[in-house]
């Protein structure tokens, strides 16, 4: 199946939008608040539900149709030709598409399986989920995890393709590791040169620190955004 | 808008296809995803972390409700979706340098689609059917892919290295070190926050600090204000 790579997962949902408005603002332009308005916090909820590597949502209001001439043949002629009558020269034209419902996005790019993801991402966030997805067609019948995953199943379309740049770790092997390529970086710069009896003796001291095989030892959290500042470094040190 | 979680950037792509060339473009995606060296191309493009097409049928679009409005569309639809490192023009340029002729076989069947090169009309034609993300969440913002598939490596020969000489004797310990550091220094580094880790998250703490010193001086007046007064 397209969607799965590995042990990657690729989600594809858009969830139609319902029609109407509160005061002067579309169901649509409210999904779009809600979503701009996670961005003004601390970080997003979707920090919260385990496994997300990357996603993104936004709001599709209308599909569009690139209007410059192609590469084909018929684009250039029927654009450059004036001889013939404007009717049939736009009737080879592309064709105007729209919508009749918006459709909030969500693309999503975790580890694991899709039912594990969207129990867990109910459990995490059902007020964000419910604040945005709540102006979408039939929502208001989702009540708990299993409906939400049913609904979302409803609204998801399969890739065709999926691409796996990185890795298909679980998230916690995938921050451990950059944790690990941080501080062991680090260490080796401050440790070159020193005789090797004390190198020694630094590198078992680091290990303990950082806690290699420890996945619930020190690491990065997700969506950290920040590395700790140098009196935190010594706090942890001291620990 | 926020098309920037630290390091990666989200790129929404939305084309329109005859709905009776989709079976190409499908049977182009089948074969790559059977036949995985049609993807060597992309594997040499370590910017990206993950990507996806979708084709979505003129009459595929996710109807859920009976009041929902059927679609009436006269094109398929295909949706790129990508996860990757650096700008825009960066993404784009390194598309059209790198597999040209691959990114052609993708989109060929898009209509309008002006082929990868000349690059101009190329960007133009995304520039057109991008559309902009309103939330983009990064688990990690201060990595880029090679620093994850780089950390990975990392990671397991540290612990291999460990597991072997930890306690070894000193000589054998500091010769099996260098050793290790030779094995890995196309993956060590520090990762910083540059150049924008996100930019919420680098506005939130603006206004956090603005409205501390904010605070601060309006305490500081209100002490200093009936002295003067």
């Amino acid at each position: 199946m397209g969607n799965i790579s590995g042990n990657a997962y690729a989600l594809t949902v858009l969830a139609p939008i319902r029609e109407g408005h509160v005061d002067e603002r579309a169901y649509s332009s409210l999904v779009r608040d809600h979503l701009e308005n996670w961005n003004l916090l601390p970080n997003s909820p979707m920090a919260q539900v385990p496994q997300t590597y990357l996603c993104r949502y936004f709001v599709l209001d209308d599909v569009y149709i690139e209007s410059l001439p192609g590469a084909s043949a018929l684009d250039t002629y029927s654009d450059f030709l004036p001889v013939v009558p404007n009717g049939v020269r736009l009737g080879v034209l592309p064709a105007h598409d729209h919508l009749k419902s918006k459709y909030l996005v969500f693309s999503c790019n975790f580890h694991g399986d899709l039912d594990t993801y969207l129990h867990a991402m109910w459990t995490a966030i059902s007020t964000e989920i419910k604040d945005v997805w709540g102006y979408c067609y039939g929502f208001d019948q989702v009540t708990n995890a299993e409906e939400f995953a049913a609904y979302v199943k409803k609204c998801q379309l399969p890739a065709a393709l999926f691409f796996v740049g990185s890795n298909d770790d679980p998230l916690e092997e995938q921050l451990k590791a950059l944790y690990l390529k941080q501080e062991f970086s680090k260490f080796a710069v401050e440790s070159q040169g020193l005789p090797t009896a004390l190198l020694k003796k630094k590198y078992q001291e680091f290990i303990a620190r950082v806690a290699p095989t420890n996945l619930s030892g020190p690491s990065w959290t997700p969506g950290q955004y920040s590395l700790p500042k140098a009196q935190d470094k010594q706090q942890e040190a001291a620990l | 808008m926020s098309n920037i979680a630290g390091k990666a950037y989200a790129m929404n792509v939305i084309t329109p296809i005859r709905w009776y060339t989709t079976w190409l473009n499908k049977l182009i995606f089948w074969v790559a995803l059977k036949k995985p060296s049609t993807l060597s191309g992309l594997i040499t493009l370590s910017l990206i972390h993950y990507a996806r097409w979708v084709i979505i049928g003129k009459n595929q679009f996710p109807h859920v409700h009976v009041d929902q409005p059927k679609e009436e569309l006269r094109y398929s639809y295909m949706l790129f979706f990508s996860n990757f490192n650096g700008s825009w023009d960066q993404y784009v340029d390194s598309f059209t340098f790198a597999i040209p002729s691959g990114l052609d076989m993708f989109w060929k069947w898009n209509i309008r689609y002006p082929h990868s090169v000349a690059l101009t009309p190329f960007h133009k034609y995304i520039q057109y059917n991008q559309l902009e993300t309103a939330h983009y969440y990064s688990a990690y913002p201060l990595a880029a892919s090679n620093d994850i598939k780089a950390a990975k490596k990392l990671k397991s020969m540290l612990i291999a290295f460990d597991q072997q000489w930890h306690d070894a004797p000193d000589e054998q310990f500091q010769k099996q070190y260098n050793t290790l550091l030779r094995g890995l220094q196309h993956d060590m580094g520090e990762m910083r926050p540059t150049p924008i880790v996100s930019m919420s998250a680098a506005q939130v703490e603006k206004r956090h600090a603005r409205d501390l010193r904010k605070a601060k001086q309006e305490k500081v007046e209100a002490m200093e204000g009936p002295q003067h007064g």
